[in-house]
């Protein structure tokens, strides 16, 4: 990242490309926090949980991340329902605060976990392609980069469909938007919530399979992960699966450009400091409700 | 239970918390009828909507529908029994399209089936939902927003629509074509309960009515009667002078 | 019956001070010390949470800038003590300034503003090392110069100085009129602020008062360990221990940092053998309390009640709660 001198068009495309692997990363988390008002403090971390899945899978059956997917999803999902159901929603019923803190929790015992299982030491998920690069002109890109836009663009365009066509996203979706009429409509509120998380969870498996393939991990990793995602929802709005997508690119594009300008050393503090910046004079969000 | 009725409330208390909302409340709702619940502001009359609909719950009393008890049902149960509730103020979901509000009315139960006929019988009464259907539901005018909710709640199936407060901040003709689409709801075999301040109105539209006072029934009876009972003309019409009788007027 | 509960208190500082004095092992002074420090955080962090409403992740920022503030003053020749008036004031000062940004959020963005916070200045204390010549490893790894003549106990003492003063300032608050418009805004923030309540004012008084004690409160345990380094110091794992004190003992409750705080450095205590397992545990523990005990054991006690003892403590906070 940060090419130095004169090309500023390298950069600029790979701060697009990035913003896909943060808009994948985001997503969950603009779900969650659109149906239920809840900014999982534990997502950071479950998306690098799902990192060290697929390093096992990798690892110890010489599956392809990609296609451990099949079984990550699945589990994930699985897991994020029985967060919500049990931890989270639980939480709720005692007040507002307590979920919030449930979720700090969860994140810091995630992060313990993968230290004892994993070490301290960085990973990463490294196959055949994942060091590939390819060309648009004469400027040289990795792959992987692309990858992660690409993913970034189905998942975003499949929950949006799920949102839009589906009748448990258009629960999802009413749920969000007024909680009473939702209930008199007959959506079981506490369901819903419970299929919102799962499903946060399924793109959060995803999100950490690219982010694994892209960049090393660690088991703290995630509170930069928790962080970028953020600012990628405030950016864009909250619940807007295509505002929160436009959000991680324009964090991307701004992170690069920093290090552009400031040295590589200093990216992740530019993105801290763009957080706070927002959430100083616009907390809604660019596109936000 | 008669073949008659399909709702009954028995000596129902609801609280708020610590705050007694519902006071001992008995009522009846009779099939196809046009049932109308009257007071004023603070008189209980959407926390009654409320525990029929499931929202809130009777600390005591039975709430029987088609002889089923449903007190302390959750609401999405009590949708899919043949309930549903237009609330106050529509509530109709603001980012979604017309369309789309509709169709979501149909989560529940055996709606979903339903819901090719359903919707052309909602576009049949409600023609400019049909032309509207692509537009999001917060740029509507409240007369329009008040139709989608009422067809949101048609598109559930219901036995019984409970609609709270429909005319309010609505002018008065677009209140009588509701009225009017409220009458071919009823040929539909769909029976109406709905909450409403305007008086006057309400005693020309409804078969009967129950008058709430701070959460007691006070007063009940056909609208016929209830238009010529003299305390009620006095407490809603003003009609007589203001001498106020020991005790209130004591029903 | 009344009078026997500030008797109690007085004979159990005096205890705590005379530690040192009667030769008790090194190692309990330190997990004292450890107690003191962490009390004086907790009562802080309850009363930003428990009573303000503001679940504040940010503590290890005031607790960090105040110790670096004193020990880059001990570089420029600035004693420590004073050092640490400046480190709280700093922290004060650095509360004053992110309010702008965090304060316009509710409970949830709060807490994540407050979360990346930390975060944003550990890396700035990577990149930068204000004083003294370059150094291997992460930018500003700092010795604690001028503290040489100081003996532990010394420190032990201003430790307890600042727990008591933290009970004192909490009570203090409480009781004052920020204290009213605190549990007025807690009852119906909107009534509160239609009726003159000026809720920003309120909280960013408590948020400032909270962040210099803590400050100080860092500062002292700086001095103790006589060495700070930005990886340890902006870390989550304050606020983790911080949380779970509160929590433990009971949120909004004046005892409850108390009890809370001594389980938790028991626990430190017990795992010290397991120093890698202890944020798992500590996260079980802590959603474990939030699911079936909100209250913490102080919340507990009072549902119980057994013991007369120990609801003469527990209704030590009822009065000014």
């Amino acid at each position: 990242m940060g090419m130095g001198s004169g090309d500023i068009i390298t950069p600029i495309v790979i701060g697009i490309m990035l913003g896909g692997l943060y808009a994948l990363i985001a997503l969950g988390l603009s779900l969650v926090f659109g149906v239920m008002r809840l900014i999982n403090l534990a997502h950071g971390d479950l998306v690098v949980l799902s990192s060290y899945i697929a390093y096992a899978l990798l690892t110890y059956l010489g599956l392809d991340p990609v296609v451990g997917l099949v079984i990550s999803i699945p589990f994930m999902f699985i897991l994020g329902f029985l967060i919500q159901r049990y931890l989270l929603g639980k939480g709720f019923a005692v007040s507002s605060e307590t979920p919030l803190i449930i979720a700090f929790g969860i994140s810091l015992v995630l992060q313990n976990l993968n230290q004892i299982l994993w070490t301290p030491l960085s990973r990463g998920l490294n196959t055949s392609y994942t060091h590939a690069s390819f060309f648009l002109g004469e400027r040289q890109f990795p792959a992987t980069y692309l990858l992660d836009f690409a993913a970034g663009i189905i998942v975003m365009l499949a929950l949006r469909l799920f949102l839009t066509r589906t009748y448990m996203g258009r629960a999802i979706s009413a749920a969000s938007q007024d909680k009473r009429a939702a209930q008199l409509m007959g959506i079981n509120t506490n369901r819903v919530y419970g299929y919102a998380f799962a499903v946060a969870m399924g793109s959060a498996a995803i999100a950490g399979v690219f982010l694994g393939m892209t960049f090393p991990f660690t088991p703290t990793s995630g509170t930069s992960f928790l962080t970028i995602a953020f600012g990628t929802v405030i950016i864009g709005g909250l619940g807007s699966m295509a505002g929160t997508f436009f959000g991680g690119i324009i964090l991307g594009v701004f992170q690069t450009m920093g290090g552009y300008f400031l040295g590589p050393a200093s990216q992740m503090l530019i993105v801290y400091v763009l957080v706070l910046l927002i959430l100083a004079i616009r907390p809604t969000g660019l596109f936000g409700r | 239970m008669s073949d008659d009725i399909v709702l009954r409330m028995k000596n129902v208390d609801v609280f708020h918390g610590t705050f007694q909302a519902l006071w001992n409340v008995s009522l009846e709702v009779r099939q196809g009828e046009m049932l109308a619940l009257i007071g004023a502001n603070t008189a209980g009359k959407t926390t009654l909507l409320d525990a029929i609909s499931g929202m809130l719950h009777p600390k005591s009393g039975s709430i029987e529908f088609l002889g089923k008890e449903i007190g302390g049902l959750d609401p999405y149960r009590i949708v899919e029994l043949g309930i549903t509730q237009v609330p106050e103020g529509r509530r109709v979901f603001p980012d979604m399209t017309v369309l789309d509000n509709l169709i979501i009315g149909s989560y529940a139960g055996i709606a979903r089936r339903k819901k090719p006929e359903n919707l052309k019988i909602v576009h049949d009464l409600f023609p400019r939902l049909l032309e509207r259907k692509r537009q999001v539901a917060k740029t509507l005018s409240g007369g329009e927003q008040q139709m989608l909710a009422i067809g949101r709640g048609l598109m559930a199936a219901p036995r019984l629509m409970l609609i709270d407060e429909m005319s309010l901040g609505l002018a008065p003709i677009v209140v009588d074509e509701i009225f009017k689409v409220l009458e071919e709801i009823r040929k539909r075999g769909i029976t109406v309960l709905f909450v409403e301040q305007n008086v006057n109105r309400t005693l020309q539209e409804a078969d009967r009515a129950y008058i709430l006072e701070t959460g007691r029934v006070a007063l009940s009876g056909t609208a016929e009667d209830l238009r010529n009972n003299a305390e009620v003309k006095k407490a809603y019409f003003g009609v007589d002078s203001c001498e106020v009788k020991p005790g209130g007027y004591g029903g | 019956m009344e009078r026997l509960t500030p008797i109690a208190v007085v004979v159990v500082i005096a205890v705590l001070a005379a530690l040192p004095l009667i030769g008790a092992p090194e190692s309990w002074i330190l997990y004292v010390f450890l107690f003191l420090v962490y009390l004086a955080m907790a009562n802080m962090w309850n009363l930003l949470a428990g009573y303000a409403g503001l679940i504040s992740l940010c503590q290890p920022a005031f607790l960090g800038l105040a110790a670096y503030t004193m020990t880059v003053g001990t570089w420029v020749g600035v004693p420590w003590w004073l050092g640490m008036v400046g480190g709280a004031f700093v922290a004060a000062l650095f509360a004053l300034a992110i309010s702008v940004a965090v304060f316009r959020l509710s409970g949830v963005y709060f807490a994540i503003g407050t979360l990346v916070v930390p975060e944003a200045i550990r890396m700035v204390f990577y990149l930068w090392r204000p004083v003294g010549g370059k150094m291997q490893g992460a930018g500003a790894g700092y010795m604690v110069k001028g503290i040489g003549n100081l003996s532990p106990q010394e420190i032990y003492w201003l430790a307890l100085v600042v727990a008591v003063g933290s009970v004192l300032i909490l009570r203090g608050v409480l009781k004052s009129r920020l204290g009213l418009g605190l549990a007025a805004v807690r009852d119906n923030e909107r009534c509160a602020a239609s009726s003159g309540v000026n809720v920003f004012r309120l909280k960013l008084y408590t948020f400032i008062i909270a962040a210099a004690v803590t400050g100080f409160a860092g500062a002292v345990y700086y001095v103790y360990q006589g060495y700070i380094e930005p990886s340890a110091t902006f870390n989550v794992k304050w606020t983790m221990t911080l949380l779970l004190a509160t929590v433990i003992g009971g949120i909004r409750t004046e005892g409850g940092p108390m009890v809370g705080t001594i389980v938790v450095v028991f626990l430190y205590f017990l795992l010290a053998r397991y120093a890698g397992y202890s944020l798992l545990i500590q996260g079980i523990i802590l959603i474990c309390i939030m699911l079936v005990s909100p209250q913490g054991l102080v919340g507990l006690a009072r549902k119980t009640a057994v013991h007369p003892l120990a609801r003469r403590i527990t209704t030590l906070g009822r009065k000014a709660g």
